[in-house]
C-alpha cells in the first residue's frame, strides 16, 4: 500500500475526542481499544500515536477504517492530528501490524469481555433498541473491551440532538443499572452523517 | 436561601437546542446528578425515572407543578435553561423549589424585546428609540410615521429571525409584510412587532455571568463583519475584543445596568450592544449563555492539568446552579472565535465539500458541520439555522479572524 494515497479525514468531537476516518481499512477485524501505551504494545499504529509528543493520548479506539484518539493535553487538534495521519499512514505502509490481535487474558481466555458483551447484547435487543426504535433509531453494539462498550447509534438517532441524552441518560444509566461491570460506554458514531435525525436544532 | 451544596441539577434541553453535547459534557465531567427534562418525552424515561422527565416548557406554571412532582422524589438542587424560553421556566422552578435563579418577571422581561425595551429605557439604559405595532396595523400609515433607517423585529424570535432593516417608506411596507408572514408560521404565535432606530456602530457581544446581582464579564466578543441589515445573520465572534479598555469598560457597564434594571441577579447572560460616538447602545440582553455552538469558543482556566486544565462555559454556568465553588472565571490567554457559518442559499443541503481543507486552516481547531444531508436550508430572515461553525484559536484575534474566513473560504455547499 501506497502511504500517499491514504486519505485521512479528521472530524474533531470536542477537545479531547478526534475521529480519523481512514481510505483503507485500519482494523477489518472488528474494533480494538487501547487505554494505556502498555496495551498499545504491540500494534505499531496505536504505539506511535501514544509516543505523540504534547498531547498525552489516554485512548485509541480502531474500528473498520475508523480510529478514534482522545487526548488530555491542551494541544489542539490540528497540531495533533497531523501527528496522528502520519502515524495512520506509517503504520498501514509498514511491517510490523498496525493493530495485533487482542491478547488473550489471563486465565479464561477473553471470558470477561465475551461475556459481558452477550449480556449487553442481550440487553440492547431487549430493551434499548426497541425503546429507541420509537423514534427511528438503533444502537448497535460494537464491542465489549475491558468493560468498556463500544456503540454506534443508527437511523434516527444518527445525527440527533439528543443523542447525547439518550447515551448518558438512557443507555449508560441502563447498563450501570443492569450490568455495573460495565465501566463506560463510547459513542463511535459518525453523526455528521447522519440524514434523518429525529430532533434536529436550531440556534437558541 | 442557598441550601448547602448538592448534587441533582435539573437541566432544562429543549429538544431542538443546539447545546445538548456541551451541557450533559458538562455535567459528566462535574460528576454531578443529572435530569435532563425536555418538552417532549425520551424513549427512556421510563427506565430512568431520575435522569429524565417531561415538562412543559412552554408553559412555566405547569412546568413548575410537573417539576414539584418530580422533585417529591428526586430532591432538586439547582436548574439551570440553555435558552430564552427556558430561562424563564428555571426561573419559575427555582422560585418554588427555593433554589438559585432570577425572578420569574425578570426572565420574562428579559426575554420579550418590547418589555425590555421599556424597562432599559426607563432605567436610562442608552437603547433604540422604539414604538409597539400589531400586525394589523395599516403599514402605510406606519412607514409615514417612523424615521429612517428604522428596524422591524419580532418580539421573541431567537437569533435575529424576521429583524428587518428599512431605509425608506417603501421598503418599511415590503419589511412589514415579510415579518407579519413569518410572525404568521412562527411559534410562539405573536401579533406585535417592535419598530426601533436603526443604531450604527460596531456590535459586541458579551457574556458574563451574574451572582448576587454583581456582573462579571467572562468574554467581549469583537463582531467585525458589520451588521447593517437589511438582516441580521452572525458571522464572526472573535475574542479578547480589539475596542479599547476605557471603551470595554463601559460596555460592561451597560449591560450591569441594564441586568439591574431588568432585574436579573444569578446566572449567565449574553449581551448585544453597539458602540457608536455616543457609547455603548444595548441591543438586547438575554439571561441564557451564547447561543448556537459558539459557547465552544469559550474555556477558562481551572489551575489543573491536562484535560482537566480548562472548563468550558457550560461547566461554570452548572457549577453557578448549584452554588459549587467555581476555580476561576479567567478565560485562557489566548484568542478565540467562533463563524456561525453563513447560509449558502436556500435548497436542500446535498453535500459539503472541503471540510478537511478547511480544517488543515492553521489555527482553526474544529469545522462543525451540523446541517444534515437532506436538511433545507433557508436564508435570514426567515431561517435560523446555522449550516455548521468553524472554530479557531490563535495568538491573536487578527490572526484568529483570518483563519476563520480562510476556512470558510474552502467549504462549498451543495445544494439541490
Amino acid at each position: 500500500m501506497n502511504p500517499a494515497e491514504i486519505r485521512i479525514t479528521a472530524e474533531p468531537i470536542d477537545t479531547s475526542r478526534c475521529k480519523f476516518v481512514v481510505s483503507e481499512p485500519v482494523h477489518p477485524g472488528g474494533v480494538r481499544r487501547f487505554a494505556s501505551p502498555d496495551d498499545a504494545s504491540g500494534s505499531a499504529l496505536a504505539e506511535a500515536i501514544f509516543a505523540i509528543p504534547g498531547a498525552d493520548v489516554a485512548e485509541v479506539i480502531v474500528s473498520g477504517n475508523l480510529v478514534t484518539v482522545v487526548k488530555r493535553g491542551p494541544e489542539p487538534w490540528p497540531a495533533v492530528g497531523k501527528a496522528v495521519g502520519q502515524a495512520i499512514r506509517t503504520a498501514l505502509g509498514g511491517d510490523r501490524p498496525a493493530v495485533a490481535p487482542k491478547p488473550a487474558a489471563p486465565g479464561t481466555p477473553g471470558a470477561d469481555d465475551d461475556g459481558l458483551y452477550e449480556r449487553v447484547a442481550d440487553l440492547f435487543e431487549g430493551q434499548v433498541n426497541p425503546m429507541v426504535a420509537r423514534h427511528g433509531g438503533r444502537v448497535e453494539l460494537i464491542d465489549v473491551q475491558d468493560a468498556v462498550v463500544m456503540v454506534r447509534m443508527a437511523g434516527g438517532c444518527q445525527g440527533c440532538g439528543m443523542a447525547d441524552v439518550t447515551l448518558r441518560q438512557g443507555i449508560e444509566a441502563m447498563l450501570q443499572q443492569h450490568l455495573p461491570e460495565v465501566k463506560g460506554v463510547v459513542d463511535i458514531t459518525d453523526h455528521a452523517a447522519g440524514s434523518n435525525p429525529y430532533f434536529a436544532a436550531a440556534k437558541k | 436561601m442557598l441550601r448547602p451544596y448538592a448534587h441533582r441539577l435539573l437541566l432544562l434541553l429543549p429538544t431542538a437546542t443546539y447545546r445538548t453535547a456541551a451541557f450533559v459534557e458538562a455535567a459528566r465531567r462535574l460528576d454531578i446528578e443529572l435530569t435532563v427534562a425536555s418538552e417532549r418525552p425520551s424513549t427512556f424515561q421510563d427506565a430512568n425515572p431520575a435522569g429524565l422527565v417531561t415538562l412543559d416548557l412552554s408553559d412555566p406554571d405547569r412546568a413548575v407543578t410537573q417539576a414539584r412532582a418530580f422533585a417529591r422524589e428526586h430532591p432538586l438542587h439547582g436548574v439551570a435553561g440553555v435558552d430564552d424560553d427556558t430561562a424563564v421556566v428555571a426561573a419559575a422552578i427555582a422560585g418554588a423549589l427555593d433554589l438559585r435563579g432570577n425572578d420569574v418577571s425578570a426572565a420574562r422581561a428579559a426575554r420579550d424585546k418590547h418589555e425590555q425595551r421599556a424597562l432599559l429605557a426607563a432605567a436610562g439604559v442608552p437603547v433604540p428609540r422604539f414604538t409597539l405595532h400589531g400586525v394589523d396595523e395599516d403599514p402605510a400609515q406606519l412607514a409615514a410615521r417612523v424615521s429612517y433607517p428604522c428596524v422591524l423585529k419580532p418580539l421573541r424570535l431567537a437569533a435575529s429571525r424576521g429583524v428587518i432593516r428599512a431605509d425608506t417608506p417603501e421598503g418599511f411596507g415590503a419589511a412589514f409584510q415579510r415579518l407579519k408572514r413569518i410572525l404568521d408560521g412562527a411559534l410562539p404565535a405573536s401579533r406585535s412587532l417592535l419598530v426601533e432606530d436603526f443604531v450604527p456602530g460596531r456590535e459586541y457581544a458579551l457574556e458574563g455571568l451574574l451572582s448576587g446581582g454583581r456582573l462579571r464579564v467572562l468574554a467581549l466578543f469583537d463582531k467585525p463583519d458589520p451588521l447593517d441589515g437589511p438582516f441580521f445573520e452572525e458571522t464572526i465572534y472573535v475574542t479578547p475584543s480589539r475596542l479599547p479598555a476605557d471603551e470595554q469598560r463601559a460596555v460592561a457597564a451597560c449591560a450591569q445596568r441594564a441586568a439591574a434594571a431588568l432585574g436579573l441577579r444569578e446566572g449567565p447572560v449574553h449581551a448585544e450592544l453597539r458602540v457608536n460616538e455616543n457609547g455603548p447602545w444595548l441591543i438586547e440582553l438575554a439571561a441564557r449563555p451564547i447561543g448556537g455552538r459558539c459557547s465552544g469558543a469559550l474555556r477558562f482556566g481551572t489551575g489543573g492539568s491536562g484535560s482537566a486544565a480548562w472548563a468550558s462555559l457550560e461547566e461554570i454556568v452548572l457549577r453557578h446552579a448549584l452554588g459549587m465553588p467555581i476555580p476561576s472565571l479567567e478565560r485562557e490567554p489566548c484568542a478565540a472565535g467562533v463563524m456561525m457559518i453563513p447560509v449558502p442559499g436556500a435548497g436542500v443541503l446535498r453535500e459539503v465539500r472541503g471540510i478537511d481543507a478547511a480544517r488543515q486552516v492553521p489555527l482553526v481547531e474544529d469545522v462543525a458541520i451540523t446541517a444534515h444531508p437532506g436538511q433545507q436550508l433557508v436564508p435570514w430572515p426567515e431561517g435560523a439555522r446555522y449550516p455548521g461553525f468553524i472554530f479557531a484559536r490563535g495568538e491573536t484575534p487578527e490572526a484568529v479572524e483570518a483563519a476563520l474566513r480562510g476556512a470558510h473560504r474552502r467549504l462549498q455547499f451543495v445544494l439541490v
